[in-house]
């Protein structure tokens, strides 16, 4: 056990703190659920990669720097500490690009993994249908073969960055007659395609951040098919597993968060209650022991570990820590947290982040089926039913 | 940066867990409650593994180990809710000792010839000291009213207090209160896996009750407790091993974690066992007053939460993304 940092990560931290001064925006973007915003943080994803700090984690060859996981851990701590925004690019850097570089082949890797590098095609994922939440295996769209492409009919919903992004991914249906977990095969459209209609989403804060998306007989070609027809079940767990897993949330954006909500105790600690003083208290200890336990496996996973079922650990433990964090602050701010902006015409973070902190515990996997698997699959209790 | 325990660590961990799963089962607890009868042949396989030397230096005889390894070891003493001293002896007393340089006497410690009770002001009463005997609510907890100086230390198997520099001494209760929390991880470990065992073979409505979701999810809520418990503890025994100017808060904050995983923990199993937890006749109450009695130990949760705060709000310790290892 050696908790302190070599040289060489001390010296790429500098490398990164200097950068993120250099670039970082000043002025917070405008959320990434507007055009207007989404255009702002395009923009961002593209200052990124002109420093070459768009895909750390990417292999060279793919426009990456080819970082491990402890210097991956320092670029994330830096950025959030800079006050980097949010990543319009984050479904390609943690859930397409790993997906393709273990399943796709080598004209799939040269044709999309460098745009997206590069914050040229910035990607939606399209798994959910209306009826197909968390039981996903219950997909209905269907991608039907007619030479050589596919021809894709039905409904997804909830398709993150859909509204604005220019390429979608997700399984389909593509043997009519398979069930459940069968059949379904992993395809990359196009969102301009003939036949796609957008339907943005309103969300509870105003905004359309995801979209319906409907498919009319949109012709995709066979070659924007990953994995070969019928592994799409498979292909799309690898990725559920990277989002679920190490990557989709690091830990230096809810220790962000939680120095902001001392701050925001010191500005308030006059009326505060008991209560939240040591709401805020814990917001530290637990953002530290998420930190810790990240780099507890990311250290398992350099020495040639895996993540499995304990990722469903983390989804929980982070997506209910930042929510029990943007409620603390809610509590602190009292009258003015309904405040889209105070009084001096700042936007009001506090609210916008405690509005999407609600959406943590439901997206990528609820943490109801993240307790199932855990208590399944981690601590060997019986699948529901079993008798 | 590695937060590892290496290979050999682990494996020194499960022998020492092996070795209580086979010699100190729950038969033993009661035994011990209910007749007062001490098997000294436990003690001793926990000498020959070299245990009560595990800290102190090679050239006393012993192993020359570091707090992490001593706090892997005392979760594995929580999970077998042992009932000898080694905890207080072995990773308690001879680091303090060795840190003041008093290495007089270290050799009987490994030889287990010698066992060391410590006092502090901290806690109300000494635990394994030789005074008159308190009743605690674990009945496996051998607590006697705390003296004011140092005792006898030459007898070979009676237990001794450290001298009145003890009093109040930092180090001394960072020590406490890192082994209770270490102990406290194990302690909640084996308190959700009997848990777990009882919902898979109880049947009610026709299926295991650990096939309900309701159970499931209070389940999943304790081994979500437990796991981002223990990288605290283990980062706060590396802390206090290196002297970090921030231990004692690292230290704090691992005993509050603790606490709080061991009791949800506590509660949970109880529940989980429906009526046959409240009973004698089921062993989880033996963990569960084990537990209660460490989380109020070498400071309880509040004192431990003030520290944290203290540090936190007060703005001594630097905090935010840049700072995970301050």
């Amino acid at each position: 056990m050696q908790l302190a940092y070599t040289p060489e990560q001390q010296a790429f931290r500098a490398e990164v703190r200097a950068w993120m001064q250099a670039h970082v925006p000043k002025e917070p973007l405008v959320t990434l659920e507007c055009r207007e915003g989404y255009d702002q943080h395009v923009e961002w994803e593209r200052t990124l990669a002109s420093g070459n700090w768009g895909m750390v984690t990417w292999p060279e060859q793919f426009g990456g720097r080819g970082l491990d996981l402890i210097q991956w851990l320092i670029f994330e701590e830096e950025y959030f500490a800079a006050g980097g925004p949010n990543r319009a690019n984050q479904n390609g850097i943690f859930l397409l690009g790993p997906t393709i570089m273990e399943f796709g082949t080598e004209e799939q890797k040269a044709r999309f993994l460098t745009p997206m590098a590069k914050g040229e095609v910035i990607w939606a994922q399209a798994w959910s249908e209306p009826g197909a939440g968390s039981d996903m295996a219950a997909i209905q769209s269907k991608a039907v073969r007619d030479g050589d492409h596919y021809v894709i009919t039905g409904q997804k919903t909830w398709s993150s960055r859909a509204a604005f992004a220019d390429w979608g991914f997700g399984i389909f249906r593509t043997d009519p007659d398979s069930k459940r977990h069968k059949g379904l095969t992993f395809i990359l459209f196009d969102l301009n395609s003939p036949g796609i209609t957008r339907r943005p989403i309103r969300q509870l804060h105003g905004d359309t951040g995801f979209a319906e998306l409907f498919f009319d007989e949109v012709r995709v070609p066979v070659e924007n098919c990953l994995a070969g027809e019928g592994q799409g079940w498979n292909v799309a767990m690898a990725t559920a597993g990277f989002e679920r897993g190490l990557m989709l949330r690091s830990p230096g954006r809810f220790q962000a968060t939680a120095k902001r909500l001392v701050e925001l105790y010191r500005q308030n600690a006059d009326k505060a209650s008991p209560a939240a003083r040591e709401a805020v208290v814990q917001a530290w200890g637990a953002t530290q022991a998420y930190a810790y336990n990240t780099y507890a496996v990311a250290a398992k996973i350099m020495a040639g570990g895996k993540i499995g079922a304990e990722a469903s650990l983390n989804k929980i433990f982070w997506s209910e820590l930042d929510r029990a964090m943007h409620r603390t602050a809610m509590q602190l701010l009292g009258a003015a947290a309904e405040l889209k902006r105070f009084a001096d015409g700042s936007v009001n973070q506090w609210l916008e982040g405690y509005i999407f902190s609600l959406s943590g515990p439901i997206y990528a996997g609820s943490n109801e089926v993240q307790r199932n698997i855990t208590a399944e699959r981690l601590l060997g209790l019986p699948r529901v039913g079993a008798g | 940066m590695d937060f590892r325990f290496s290979d050999d660590q682990l494996n020194l961990a499960e022998g020492v867990r092996d070795y209580l799963s086979g010699t100190h089962g729950p038969e033993v607890l009661r035994r011990l409650d209910e007749h007062g009868n001490r098997d000294p042949a436990i003690w001793q396989g926990l000498v020959q593994m070299g245990l009560t030397g595990l800290c102190v230096p090679e050239a006393q005889g012993g192993l020359g180990m570091g707090l992490p390894e001593a706090a892997l070891i005392a979760a594995e003493c929580g999970r077998a809710c042992l009932a000898e001293p080694l905890v207080d002896t072995a990773f308690v007393g001879v680091p303090w000792l060795v840190a003041q340089g008093q290495l007089g006497g270290l050799e009987d410690v490994v030889a287990g010839s010698r066992r060391i009770a410590v006092a502090h002001a901290i806690n109300p009463w000494e635990a394994d000291g030789d005074g008159a005997a308190l009743t605690s609510v674990d009945p496996l907890r051998n607590l006697s009213v705390r003296v004011e100086r140092s005792r006898d230390t030459s007898a070979p198997g009676v237990s001794t207090t450290l001298d009145a520099n003890g009093e109040g001494d930092d180090l001394l209760l960072n020590l406490g209160a890192l082994m209770s929390a270490a102990q406290l991880v194990g302690l909640a470990d084996a308190m959700l896996d009997q848990a777990v065992e009882y919902a898979k073979i109880r049947t009610q409505f026709g299926q295991p009750v650990g096939a309900f979701q309701a159970l499931k999810h209070q389940l999943a809520n304790c081994s979500v407790a437990i796991e981002f418990a223990k990288p605290v503890v283990w980062r706060a025994a590396s802390a206090l091993e290196h002297g970090l100017e921030s231990a004692p808060v690292h230290v704090s904050h691992a005993k509050v974690a603790a606490t709080d995983a061991a009791m949800l923990t506590a509660e949970t199993a109880i529940q989980v066992h429906g009526a046959m937890g409240y009973t004698y006749e089921v062993d989880l109450h033996f963990w569960m007053k084990r537990s209660w009695a460490l989380c109020g130990a070498w400071g309880d949760r509040a004192f431990h939460l003030k520290r944290v705060d203290d540090a936190v709000l007060g703005g001594a310790l630097p905090i935010g993304p840049q700072h995970t290892f301050a």
